[in-house]
């Protein structure tokens, strides 16, 4: 925020540079999902009167901290813990988002901001202002995280490594800070020592290249020795520790696979093909690949499919397959070839601050489509183009925009720019997912254009550009200042560009990047016969969410009798109409072939086209070049010659969608001679049939002959002479295959007059069921059979049901009678003989509850939930979250939606969590104009209390709460609450600070317990004063004799002599004091606070603003402890209304004026402080040891 | 000659009247040497010792014509045999000459002792032309001919795919039940818990295994494909240090990491240019300093 755009150089907003940093894990306990450990950075000052270090750290229990072997005093403080403090009444979502994105702004590392504060030792002064190195060493530990470090113990008998116990990192965006103490950020780049002292049956992986490998003194377990040389950001920091099974890759030695015990096999068959992509990437890139070895791991459980680290990635178990699995085969590639393009850019190039997350995210993704062009072809690369297109648009219209390149101004709320969203954009992790993934999508779609503006050798040649220069970089030294070559920023990125290819693209970039929205067009033409010439109209919608102005070019393809023609349209503001000259007279030549775009010439039957007109279809930018919806108007014969004889997918396709509403005979024609087209694209034929499907579902009353597709089925598939036997599997031709699957269920959408699915189709599907041999095939039919029984469901409609009738076995209609016994039959052999990835119990599910849905089978969700639980491999459980999600929606019911969102609280599963949020929120119970006996206030306060507290080891699942929350309640007050009392309305003229009443400090009288690092609302400190050295050695040894000191003491591992518990006083006089005692020497020390504010909220947030002062002696610890309020304490507390009001700055403020506001406001408020707290002590914090850090830390009030 | 062939048959008549032709013939040899008359016993002493002496020269000639592998004894077979027995060959054809031999007349034929023959089905096919007559005949046809006896094939596509089809269904239904019957189930229908049985939902330890894993039949097929691979993988190099520091015995997933490790660093110390992958490189041991 504090950048500004264009500058040349990368800033740090830090005052210090990190050169290297270790990491050493000595003991990992898979038990107790424990982790113990240290790390240490060396870091450079960079300016002389560094005091403060602002590290990142989460959930992370951090013991001592020694700076040049000093011990350190430091605070730990995370405002995202509880997002909006416990007194509040604010239900308002706009309220939360704002304090949301303010609070991630507290300690967003991009900032220079951090969790942890730690006061360099004042001896240590001068050797800063000599800007010589300093070595933070911190210990801690990490007690059964719940984000960042995902444990899979698997509850079976044997030791770890007998039951697969693995480990890994995980997260969304930065979120390093989960298990280890660091500067989370992309942009800051040390060299890493890596060590991991794991169990002698384990494996630990890890970035960087594997030193060696040491047993310990006791041959129980070994340590692994990482190096990681090249300078690399912690937030590309992973590790995974499992029992895993070693592959090198037989191609490259270098590049080494890992997967859970028994997995080996299918690890071999996956990861044969990896060789091929990294040629690919190297040669594309004429760069090799920038580390000196790669790992890929698959681990169970995983937070994503694909996660990429510095040389390695995380992969999800359930991505390998055998070589019998078809359907599986493309999708992992896709994966591994997704996760190495982001080792080139996200991982070895990183990005220099959050809005330049779309360059990385852009060009990983372009490399990726490169390559999928070349592996699949170029069908499948311009059907995903159109596929990825679509979305985005649809997204873009649903929401209002993704902005790629969101440039901040001042900080005022008013400027932001995405006002339209339920969340901020300031930071990915305020970030929806849902727009994070269509934000990548957009990314990598820009990137295309702008290689065709530039073309591809010149974007290839930026790409090679930006890696050698990192390459170049990584291997200076640090002294070199060269490391910020390796991060790259749009406008470095932009102007690579232009050195390279000379071209302005700056327009492009304007429309595109730095503005959200798509452009949606309104086409229609006609033609001029007399002129020989196409008029045609282009109309934007411009007003709509979601839209923007088009100005520029566009090209249109016209399809004459004398062949193809490209014309480029220039957009204007005001034009709508353009003439198009014709090249051909209409119905000139008979009998003569016709030139296609691609030079081919084909006999064409006309007979069906307009006498009067030379055109046989108008395609509207056809190469997208602009990200845009087009709604373009022809007649049915033009669009059916544009399926037939148009030889782009992407054109093809369109006109199948566009062939819906024309339901003719001749459409019906078109369709099903592309079905029976070999040479088509399979994704088409398959498009083709659902097509088929609507069209003889709105033909129905003038259909002739057998159900669509049922003769061509069984002439492609069944045997020649029982043509009511299909053929023994043999799916050797992927094309068939893909369309064997397809087929029966665009079938079963069949309907006749009574819209009932006909007799025939539905005795044809169960024929295929039955006569299904797969003993002679060499691939597994089980995506085929799964799918034969999604046709089954398709093929049911609603039961006809007279006054509600209990649903019961003897009304049972004969033919669901016939679908249900195949479906028990499935199900049941399921347990015997379970399918890959189980995707036949996947489709049972589905089946039964939409035969539940239909009233044929009586609503009950209690299988769903049966098959939900923990222990189900993910995709069946999945499926049933997804009926029990759509079950609570149609039966409105709370017991369910409570077993769901209990689910979302504890599943161990982060994915599961993540993902009954997004189904929820996508088919939600309610919505925010709905009436619904759901919407309650308890439901409001639950869901509040998720995303303010509960959710906050997961930024993934926090914005997947604050979703739902948006899509029940919207963004204002949601209307099931009663109005807010007065004395809560925000104080809106008052923005600046946010006080919390419930942060008071507590009297020195009732502090009898030291604090470490936490107190119960994770606001923590752990203060040490190093300024008084006499005090750390009273302390020290007196500690042994107090019962606390000891109990301490036995925590830490190292016996740290000072753990001084410090006590924040305030004085009524409304100066504050802090009285900094150490918990067993009964003495105390004042400190004059000058500077500390009265507020803690305030403090904490201010802590960077707090300069040292010029005479050591001077210094003020800005440390605070308790947050319970003693109300027998005459304490400066902002009331409820200054503290609302001052809310939505809350933690980033940096207004020194504020201070005195403060001031000025704390006497009128004064008197409401006893009201707060006991409203406080009544409502126990339900998340409070949610949040990380040091938990079994007893908060000093619970003590008292 | 003959006499030995059949010493061992067992039919009494056959026997005595051989055996009254050598009582002549030993009458007529001591009425040769000048005896008038003889005791009974004593002829049927000397009876049993010529008896005897065919007998053994008929064993011995047999012993050796089939230790040439023949079956019928030739001439040279006897005269080893006789050699062998002590006997002056040279004398014999002298001995047969003598002037004062007595002719005997052939014994009555009497009927050869029928060997009850075993069932024969059919004729017994000759011998061609290349096989030497000596050779035993061909058995009967019956004990090598095949004699198919099948029924009307049943080559009807449809029926067979329509039978392969139903079976599997009824095995698959038949099996569900009872998995069904026995165990847990789940309902779809409240009223009814029978009709449409859903073996319940278990959780398992490791979800993933069953649903990534082939099932046991394509797994046999997978692992004979790379079986090969699998069996370099018996190098045990590391594998006595790996047990030393195991406390808790044999752990079948991490010999199967160690073995492969190590078999795989075996390979690399077989093939100097192999594979050099850190991971592969044996854990060194604790150095003797103390840390910290």
């Amino acid at each position: 925020m504090n950048r500004k755009k264009g500058d040349k150089g990368f800033e740090s907003p830090r005052p210090y540079k990190l050169t290297h940093q270790v990491v050493c894990i000595n003991n990992i306990n898979f038990q107790r999902k424990s982790v113990v450990g240290y790390v240490e950075l060396t870091i450079f000052p960079t300016v002389a009167n560094l005091n403060r270090i602002k590290l990142n750290s989460k959930q992370c229990r951090i013991y001592r901290v020694r700076v040049n072997d000093l011990e350190a005093a430091f605070i730990y403080n995370d405002p995202t813990l509880e997002v909006c403090h416990h007194e509040s009444k604010q239900r308002n979502l706009n309220y939360f988002s704002n304090a949301y994105a303010a609070a991630v702004s507290a300690v967003d590392p991009d900032a220079g901001n951090g969790e942890l504060c730690i006061k360099v030792p004042s001896e240590l002064w001068k050797h800063v202002d000599e800007l010589k190195v300093l070595k933070v060493h911190i210990n801690f530990s990490l007690d059964q995280p719940k984000g960042g470090l995902h444990f899979v113990v698997p509850n079976m008998e044997g030791n770890m490594a007998e039951r697969g116990a693995h480990v890994f990192s995980c997260g969304y965006q930065n979120s390093t800070r989960f298990w280890f103490p660091c500067v989370d950020s992309y942009s800051e780049l040390c060299t890493w020592k890596l060590e991991y002292t794991v169990d002698a049956a384990m494996v630990a992986v890890s970035n960087g290249d594997l030193v060696e490998t040491v047993y310990t003194h006791d041959m129980r377990k070994k340590t692994f020795h990482y190096m990681l040389t090249i300078p690399t950001a912690a937030s590309n920091i992973s590790l995974a520790i499992g029992p895993f099974e070693i592959l090198v890759d037989p191609y490259m030695h270098e590049v080494t696979h890992f997967c859970l015990p028994q997995l080996l096999p299918l690890l071999k068959h996956t990861t044969s093909y990896l060789h091929e992509v990294f040629e690919f990437y190297e040669e594309i890139l004429t760069c090799r690949y920038p580390y000196s070895c790669f790992k890929t791991v698959f681990i169970d459980e995983a937070y994503v499919e694909v996660a990429a680290y510095a040389s390695m990635s995380i992969f999800s178990t359930n991505l390998l397959h055998s070589a019998m699995i078809i359907d599986e085969t493309p999708l992992t590639r896709r994966c591994l070839a997704q996760a190495l393009a982001q080792q080139f850019f996200g991982c070895f190039i990183s990005r220099m601050s959050w809005s330049d997350e779309w360059v990385l995210k852009g060009i990983s993704g372009y490399i990726y489509g490169l390559w999928m062009k070349k592996t699949f072809g170029v069908n499948e690369y311009r059907h995903w183009i159109k596929q990825e297109l679509d979305q985005i648009v649809a997204y873009e219209l649903k929401t209002g925009g993704v902005l790629l390149h969101p440039i901040f101004g001042g900080g005022k709320e008013k400027d932001n720019p995405a006002s339209h969203l339920h969340f901020s954009i300031k930071h990915p992790h305020t970030l929806s997912w849902e727009y994070y993934t269509m934000f990548q999508c957009k990314a990598h779609l820009v990137m295309r254009l702008i290689e065709n503006r530039i073309s591809m050798e010149f974007m290839l040649q930026v790409f090679n550009k930006l890696l050698s220069l990192a390459s170049t970089a990584s291997s200076q030294k640090f002294q070199s200042h060269m490391w910020s070559q390796m991060l790259v920023s749009t406008s470095g990125f932009l102007k690579s560009i232009s050195n390279v290819s000379g071209k302005d693209i700056q327009p492009l970039i304007k429309q595109w990047v730095d503005q959200s929205g798509v452009v949606k067009f309104y086409g229609s033409f006609a033609f001029n016969r007399k002129r020989n010439v196409l008029e045609l109209e282009i109309k934007q919608d411009y007003t709509s969410p979601g839209t923007q102005k088009y100005v520029g070019p566009l090209k249109v393809t016209v399809q004459e009798l004398d062949g193809s023609f490209n014309h480029t349209l220039q957009i204007e503001e005001n034009s709508l109409k353009h003439d198009i000259p014709c090249h051909s007279k209409s119905r000139r030549n008979k009998k003569k072939k016709i030139p296609l775009m691609n030079g081919e010439e084909v006999d064409m039957d006309l007979s069906a086209m307009d006498a009067d007109s030379p055109l046989l279809w108008i395609r509207i930018d056809p190469d997208m070049s602009v990200l845009r919806k087009v709604e373009f108007e022809q007649s049915d014969f033009m669009w059916q010659y544009q399926l037939r004889y148009e030889r782009d997918v992407v054109a093809q396709e369109e006109a199948i969608l566009a062939l819906e509403k024309f339901p003719t005979p001749a459409s019906r024609l078109a369709l099903t001679d592309i079905l029976e087209q070999e040479q088509c694209f399979y994704r088409v034929r398959m498009l083709a049939c659902f097509c088929l499907a609507k069209i003889a579902n709105s033909m129905v009353s003038t259909w002739t002959g057998p159900p669509a597709m049922k003769s061509l089925f069984t002439r492609m598939f069944c045997c020649k002479t029982c043509p009511n036997i299909v053929k023994t599997n043999n799916f050797m031709n992927f094309q068939s295959y893909f369309l064997q699957k397809t087929m029966p269920v665009a079938m079963a959408l069949l309907r006749d007059v009574h819209n009932l699915c006909p007799k025939e189709v539905l005795m044809f599907i169960l024929d295929l069921i039955k006569y299904n041999d797969n003993r002679k095939n060499k691939f597994s039919d089980n995506y085929y059979r799964a799918e034969l029984i999604d046709a089954l469901a398709n093929s049911v409609t609603p039961a006809v049901s007279v006054n509600n009738e209990v649903r019961t076995l003897d009304n049972l209609n004969p033919d669901v009678r016939l679908i249900l016994e195949e479906i028990t039959r499935f199900l049941n052999m399921e347990k015997l003989l379970p399918s890959y990835r189980h995707t036949i119990t996947v489709s049972c599910l589905k089946a039964i509850r939409v035969l539940q849905k239909n009233g044929h089978v009586p609503s009950d969700p209690a299988l769903f939930k049966s098959y939900a639980e923990y222990g189900h491999f993910v995709d069946v459980r999945i499926a049933a979250l997804e009926a029990v999600v759509d079950y609570t929606k149609v039966d409105r019911s709370y017991e369910e939606l409570q077993w769901l969102l209990s689910m979302v609280q504890c599943d161990p599963v982060p994915y599961i969590r993540h993902k009954i949020l997004d189904m929820l929120t996508k088919n939600p119970p309610f919505t925010k104009n709905m009436e619904s006996p759901l919407c309650n206030e308890a439901l409001v306060d639950q869901l509040w209390k998720l995303m303010n507290s509960g959710t906050s080891h997961d930024w993934r699942l926090r914005c997947g709460a604050v979703d739902l929350y948006f899509t029940l309640f919207g963004l204002s007050r949601p209307s099931c609450l009663p109005l807010p009392e007065l004395g809560l309305v925000l104080n809106l003229k008052e923005k600046k600070a946010v006080l919390n009443p419930t942060i008071i400090p507590e009297s020195v009288a009732n502090n009898q317990e030291p604090v470490i690092s936490t107190n119960n609302h994770g606001q923590s400190v752990g203060f040490q004063n190093t300024e008084d050295d006499h005090l750390i050695k009273e302390t020290a040894s007196s500690i042994s004799g107090h019962q606390q000191g000891v109990k301490r003491k036995a925590d830490m591992p190292l016996g740290s002599p000072l753990e001084p518990g410090q006590i924040l006083e305030k004085n009524e006089d409304s100066k504050v004091k802090l009285k900094i005692r150490f918990s067993n020497s009964q003495e105390e020390e004042e400190i004059d606070m000058d500077t500390v504010h009265d507020s803690q909220a305030f403090i904490y947030h201010h802590l960077n603003m707090l300069e040292r002062p010029s005479t050591p002696g001077k210094e003020q610890s800005s440390g605070e402890i308790n947050m319970h309020p003693v109300s027998a304490a005459p304490l400066s507390v902002f009331s409820k209304e200054s503290n609302s009001s001052k809310h939505s700055d809350h933690h980033h403020h940096h207004h020194h004026e504020h201070k005195k506001k403060k001031k000025k406001h704390k006497h009128k408020h004064k008197h409401k402080h006893k009201h707060d707290t006991k409203e406080k002590e009544k409502d126990p914090f339900v998340f409070s040891n949610s949040p990380a850090s040091a938990r079994s830390i007893r908060s000093p009030s619970l003590s008292d | 000659r003959a006499g030995s062939k059949q010493a061992g048959t067992p039919a009494d008549n056959y026997h005595l009247a051989r055996r009254r032709t050598l009582q002549v013939v030993v009458s007529s040899l001591l009425t040769e040497a000048g005896f008038e008359s003889a005791e009974k016993a004593a002829v049927e002493t000397l009876t049993e010792m010529i008896q005897s002496y065919i007998s053994e020269i008929g064993r011995s000639a047999k012993s050796y014509c089939e230790h040439t592998a023949r079956t019928q004894p030739t001439l040279s077979d006897i005269v080893v045999t006789l050699v062998e027995m002590g006997f002056n060959v040279e004398t014999l054809p002298a001995y047969a000459k003598r002037s004062q031999r007595m002719v005997i007349t052939a014994p009555p034929v009497t009927n050869q002792p029928v060997t009850p023959k075993a069932l024969t089905a059919g004729q017994n096919k000759p011998h061609p032309p290349h096989i030497p007559g000596h050779f035993p005949e061909f058995p009967d046809p019956h004990t090598y001919i095949k004699t198919p006896t099948y029924r009307e094939p049943v080559s009807d596509y449809q029926v067979l795919r329509e039978k392969a089809a139903s079976q599997r269904r009824d095995v698959e239904r038949a099996l569900t039940r009872f998995m069904a019957k026995t165990g847990e189930t789940q309902s779809l229908f409240k009223d009814d818990v029978s009709t449409f049985p859903l073996i319940a939902a278990r959780p398992f330890t490791v979800p993933y295994l069953t649903a990534l894993l082939p099932s046991e039949l394509e797994m046999q097929q997978m692992e004979e494909t790379d079986s090969s691979e699998q069996d370099e993988q018996t190098d045990t190099e590391n594998l006595p240090l790996h047990m030393s520091t195991d406390d808790a015995g044999p752990e079948k997933e991490n010999t199967s990491v160690l073995q492969q490790n190590s078999s795989l660093a075996g390979s690399r110390n077989g093939e100097e240019n192999m594979i050099d992958n850190p991971y592969l490189r044996p854990v060194k041991k604790p150095k003797i300093r103390r840390k910290k």
